[in-house]
């Protein structure tokens, strides 16, 4: 008996050194592994690619070989595009062996590799925890500046002269792609307005006057996503700020360059009045405030408001719950003066290489067969937004909003604004001041203190 | 000789089961602990692979930083209101299903315990529903009483939204606590209560004379674990119903945390907020414990 109880302890102290030792080998094997892994890939890739990659761009048609890995984000514009682009680059590629890195998640998944500097080839930047000029600033994309220069597409086209909108630079340099163009803007019910007889808007009066109109019949003017305030901002403010500043958008970027002296240019106290007025009349739904975009978007399709600051991806993203008979009309902006330019603030995603990538031959062969024609059309067809692929794709398959979208973005009565990427705490600051602002809690020249501070810091 | 390997034997044993959990203990608590002191003095995005030694500059910041005073704030008024309103609806719930007997204790007893079962996460969306000010059920039902609708966006002032999220959060978290305590009060012995309703006594002097004083432990382990799950866990509730918004108004420390770690790319000052918390609960529970210590020695 005593021996039966010596040997079951001997037996469970065995036992259970063994599972922690496992647990313990298994965890410092990972730690090694890690550990070793990012520099030797550093160490040994990265000039091996640069070896080989000097030649291979002089001489355009090198069959590109290895592992090639693209990390994309699934959002509201799925991951049909993706799959077919990425299939008919591989057809296109044979021995290249394509690794796919993707889903709603992957933004965080793949976070420890952009630290441990062994990050994916090519990326798509979309979606929450991704922000373009945070990985420029931290270093984690290439400059293609001087390659993009006399890069072409594979239908022979210099890519940047096939860009619908020029990317963002960054101090003068370029790190990343717009791949999606998509706009801001304004939304209505066209069968509505023709009901109760209302005159749609094409400029801040008229949006005013009809406003009054609206309130009088006891439906609510207008309404925004306070709970996700860069609706507003995206949709009103900068739009505003544009109009208000001669419908020169450099103000923006000079914003976005954290120049304090454009915070305080009077076109953008013009723009903060122009909220403040709309507030001041009662034109904003009081629920705002508190809603996120689901919410305040069914209010939208329940009639409960009649304008809604939003995206062009909205007649999408409800689809399933848009009721019979309605029809989206839309505007990019309504804050300019009477007979003024509609201005478009474009909502973008880009693609980039990373700066640690592997296989940057590849990579930059998947940007040329990205932005080729073909693609224009595909992207429409497949995700419902518009390319930023110049290409006419009015007899692609893309939805018809789709279609009325991209006219409005070529048509060169619009002013767009191209892809402007804020400083991630001056772009918050700026949504919590315009709420702030929403709400009577603030005066416009609160904002432009609140905000300047805050640029001041960053800066 | 024997008793020697006897006492290894012995050692042994115990160590096979104190070694494994001291271990993990270590992995999963102390090594973060670690790291997260180790990031705070840095200067890092959180992407990047670079990070830049900054000292105690998060920590500086960090105090001159309204946004986390105003957060520190609310985490303290959670952590008041909750155990107010907690201990006292769920107390007053486990006596009345344990010491009034009537028929639909049981039923009652699983219907207060219903919203522990439900994640936060659903807590706080069906909240969102009842705060909602066009479709919600609060101004549905205030509407009765009033000619015009009632359209108060609850959640959308910034001077008292906090306020708001009281509701949800003690509405959750009574059911666990009014089971902890009717336990211990199923384990009074009933004669206590015989020989007080003989002398006379009212069902009040009962309750404060018998009833409290035999469940106080629990209700002491009840009150430190509210105050410690409510700083380091009212994060869920004040992300999904306000994201710290309006304009910064409900932020409490883990919202910060968050919005600073994963929005704002401020991973070192987000690991300074972390170290904050872990100190002012650690701080908290000392207190607490030694206020309620002098209590008990107080009421037995």
């Amino acid at each position: 008996m005593v021996l039966n109880k010596k040997w079951a302890a001997l037996c469970l102290a065995a036992v259970m050194m063994i599972v922690l030792l496992g647990a313990c080998g298994s965890n410092s094997n990972s730690n090694n592994g890690g550990a070793t892994e990012a520099p030797s890939t550093n160490a040994t890739e990265d000039p091996s690619t640069n070896a080989t990659e000097e030649p291979s761009t002089g001489s355009s048609e090198t069959k590109l070989t290895g592992d090639f890995e693209i990390q994309y984000f699934v959002g509201g514009y799925g991951d049909k595009w993706w799959k077919k682009v990425i299939a008919d680059f591989a057809a296109a590629n044979p021995e290249l062996n394509i690794k796919e890195s993707a889903g709603p998640k992957i933004n965080e998944q793949n976070k420890p590799r952009w630290i441990g500097g062994n990050p994916p080839d090519f990326v798509y930047i979309d979606g929450p925890n991704l922000n373009d000029r945070q990985m420029v600033e931290d270093g984690q994309l290439e400059d293609l500046t001087d390659w993009l220069k006399d890069a072409n597409n594979i239908d022979g086209d210099k890519i940047l002269d096939a860009l619908a909108q020029q990317p963002q630079q960054y101090d003068g340099k370029i790190y990343n792609i717009p791949l999606v163009l998509n706009s801001w803007g304004i939304f209505w019910d066209k069968a509505l307005f023709k009901e109760k007889g209302y005159a749609e808007p094409t400029d801040f009066q008229s949006f005013l006057e009809v406003s009054e109109k609206i309130k009088a019949d006891g439906i609510t003017p207008y309404i925004h996503t306070g709970k996700y305030p860069y609706y507003i901002n995206g949709s009103i403010l900068y739009p505003a700020i544009v109009s208000n500043n001669n419908d020169d958008y450099t103000i923006l970027q000079d914003m976005a360059a954290n120049k304090i002296e454009a915070y305080q240019s009077p076109a953008v106290l013009a723009a903060l009045n122009q909220i403040a007025e709309m507030r001041d009349k009662g034109l904003i739904d009081k629920a705002a405030i508190q809603i996120n975009h689901t919410d305040s978007q069914m209010m939208f399709l329940q009639h409960k408001d009649a304008f809604i600051s939003n995206g062009l991806w909205l007649p999408n993203e409800m689809a399933k719950d848009v009721p019979e008979g309605f029809d989206f009309g839309f505007i990019p902006s309504l804050t300019q003066k009477p007979g003024g330019k509609v201005v478009a603030n474009t909502s973008t995603a880009t693609v980039a290489i990373a700066k640690n990538a592997k296989n940057k031959e590849a990579a930059k062969a998947f940007l040329q067969f990205v932005f080729s024609k073909a693609q224009a059309s595909q992207w429409a067809e497949l995700s419902g937004a518009p390319s930023n692929i110049k290409g006419d794709i009015s007899s692609s398959n893309a939805p018809s909003f789709v279609k009325d979208a991209a006219k409005y973005l070529t048509d060169p009565n619009t002013v767009v604004i191209p892809t402007i990427t804020f400083n991630a705490d001056v772009d918050t600051e700026m949504q919590n001041a315009t709420d702030a602002l929403t709400i009577g809690k603030i005066t416009p020249d609160e904002w432009v203190k609140r905000v300047t501070d805050v640029v001041a810091k960053v800066k | 000789m024997k008793s020697v390997s006897e006492k290894l034997q012995r050692n042994l044993f115990i160590a096979t089961f104190i070694v494994p959990t001291l271990v993990f203990f270590f992995i999963f608590t102390i090594y973060p602990v670690m790291q997260a002191l180790y990031y705070s003095m840095f200067d890092w995005s959180g992407m990047s692979d670079t990070k830049d030694f900054i000292g105690f500059d998060n920590f500086t910041n960090m105090f001159k930083d309204p946004i986390v005073l105003r957060a520190i704030g609310n985490d303290y008024l959670l952590v008041a209101g909750k155990i107010v309103g907690i201990m006292v609806l769920a107390t007053f719930f486990a006596v009345a299903l344990t010491r009034f007997n009537f028929k639909l204790a049981g039923f009652f007893r699983s219907i207060f315990f219903i919203p522990n079962v439900i994640s936060v996460v659903v807590i706080g969306v069906l909240w969102n529903f009842i705060y909602n000010p066009q479709i919600g059920f609060l101004n549905a039902f205030l509407s009765l009483f009033t000619e015009e609708k009632v359209t108060i966006a609850w959640l959308g002032f910034t001077s008292h939204t906090i306020y708001m999220l009281l509701p949800p959060a003690i509405w959750a978290g009574i059911g666990f606590y009014m089971i902890l305590l009717i336990a211990a009060i199923q384990n009074i012995p009933e004669s206590y209560y015989e020989a007080a309703q003989l002398e006379g006594a009212s069902q009040w002097k009962q309750f404060r004379n018998i009833t409290v004083p035999l469940i106080w432990e629990q209700m002491k382990v009840s009150i430190i674990n509210i105050m410690m799950t409510t700083l380091n866990g009212s994060f869920v509730i004040v992300w999904i119903m306000t994201e710290g918004g309006p304009d910064n108004s409900t932020h409490v420390m883990g919202s910060y945390l968050y919005q600073m770690a994963f929005r704002q790319y401020h991973f070192g000052y987000a690991a300074a907020i972390g170290v904050l918390i872990l100190v002012l609960s650690l701080i908290t529970t000392v207190i607490l414990q030694r206020l309620l210590r002098h209590e008990s020695v107080e009421l037995s």
